[in-house]
């Protein structure tokens, strides 16, 4: 009985000891870690609209140079943010993927069908396949392609204005992919029209 | 000088850190800690960043380990040890995102997995829970040093071919055409192989099969 006993004292104050200093760590990192995050999304933005930054001056060139409009979804507010000079909006996309979410930044052209830029943030494929998602050459393929009135990701040559070649070998990222574009294109498309008016 | 090389080579620590390093390396030798030698080699900056961290997580968990070995229940000794490493495995990790995104980003899901690199686990449970403080310090640094050049040496090779730089400088000449195979995990496997091969004869270091 005392033994036992003294195990569970020695794993319980290890737990509180290993506990404390976890949360310690985390109030110590956790501003910096979300200004991070909000550096990169910033960042993938200023790429989308073709405006030149650095590290450091990421934020006061965002701030200058993007307008963030909040529009009102059913009770949820989301922002995009547009380019006063072309019109372009950027928006974050975010749903499920093959292992964990997929996160990522959709810019669309003035006329809000025509897809200008995808960039991805957070994702969680499988490296080599679904992962390749995050890969320039791959994503410049979405490039000019035109919700008409979806985005389809296709396995045969792309041959309409609103196909895709998806992935070889990821079927799964590819097909979670497109609802992705097409579930928050669908939810945001209304209001930026009426927006435009 | 020949005197005083003769006395070091009898001393314990001299010989631990020769252990850790060359005669029973973590990688060529115990062939431990593979995944992340393949998965984060193909630039030499994260291979370095790879190798600190692990040197952080190895060193830091064996010297708790062995300050606490003494009161540690043998029963729960697996879980103690891998309760501390996930600790410290966790404030790197917490440490690479807010100061080095960047390099954060690049080692990707490999930076968490630390956890489950069989050096720390192994030198915990070899190593630091039975022996003092300063040998256990030595013993740290040696095995993830020992982890960390092979990691260099991998990354070197691969980042030259694969990219034609060398921590980002251009090294190859414009004419030179990247290898691509190199960045991929089969170029890791390629390498690697040499390496161990290369080492192992090196250090006369040979698998005698079973009779």
């Amino acid at each position: 009985m005392k033994r036992i006993l003294s195990i569970m004292g020695f794993v319980f104050a290890m737990g509180s000891i290993t506990s404390l200093l976890i949360i310690g760590m985390d109030a110590l990192t956790f501003e910096r870690i979300l200004a991070n995050e909000q550096a990169l999304f910033q960042s993938k933005v200023l790429d989308a609209f073709d405006v030149p930054y650095t590290t450091a001056t990421i934020n006061e060139v965002f701030i200058q140079n993007v307008e963030a409009i909040e529009l009102d979804v059913n009770g949820e507010t989301v922002t995009v943010y547009r380019d006063p000079k072309t019109g372009r909006i950027s928006m974050e996309i975010s749903g499920g993927g093959v292992w964990g979410p997929i996160i990522g930044v959709l810019t669309l052209e003035p006329d809000f069908v025509t897809i200008a830029n995808v960039a991805i943030l957070q994702q969680e494929e499988t490296p080599g396949l679904g992962g390749r998602i995050t890969e320039p050459a791959y994503l410049a393929k979405y490039i000019g392609v035109v919700f008409n009135p979806d985005v389809v990701v296709t396995k045969n040559i792309p041959s309409a204005d609103n196909e895709v070649d998806a992935i070889t070998g990821a079927t799964g990222t590819s097909t979670r992919f497109q609802i992705i574009l097409n579930d928050t294109h669908a939810k945001l498309f209304p209001l930026l029209q009426a927006l435009e008016n | 000088m020949n005197r005083f090389w003769k006395r070091l080579q009898y001393t314990k620590w001299f010989n631990i850190s020769k252990d850790g390093i060359f005669k029973e390396n973590p990688i060529v030798v115990a062939v431990l800690g593979i995944c992340s030698a393949l998965a984060v080699t193909n630039r030499v900056e994260n291979a370095i960043a790879m190798g600190l961290a692990v040197m952080f997580v190895v060193t830091a968990s064996s010297l708790v380990v062995s300050a606490i070995r003494n009161f540690i229940p043998s029963r729960v000794r697996m879980i103690t040890y891998m309760v501390i490493i996930s600790s410290f495995v966790i404030l790197v990790q917490m440490f690479l995102e807010a100061f080095f995104p960047v390099i954060a980003a690049s080692l990707g899901a490999y930076l968490g997995l630390i956890v489950t690199n069989c050096i720390v686990m192994g030198r915990a449970e070899a190593f630091a829970v039975k022996n003092p403080l300063k040998y256990t310090f030595f013993d740290g640094v040696a095995n993830s040093l020992g982890y960390m050049w092979i990691l260099i040496a991998v990354a070197f090779f691969r980042e030259i071919l694969a990219f034609g730089t060398l921590l980002n400088f251009r090294v190859m000449p414009d004419t030179w055409v990247n290898w691509t195979v190199m960045a991929l995990a089969p170029g890791g496997f390629f390498v690697l192989a040499l390496i161990i091969w290369g080492v192992r004869e090196w250090a006369k270091y040979f698998d005698v099969a079973a009779e």
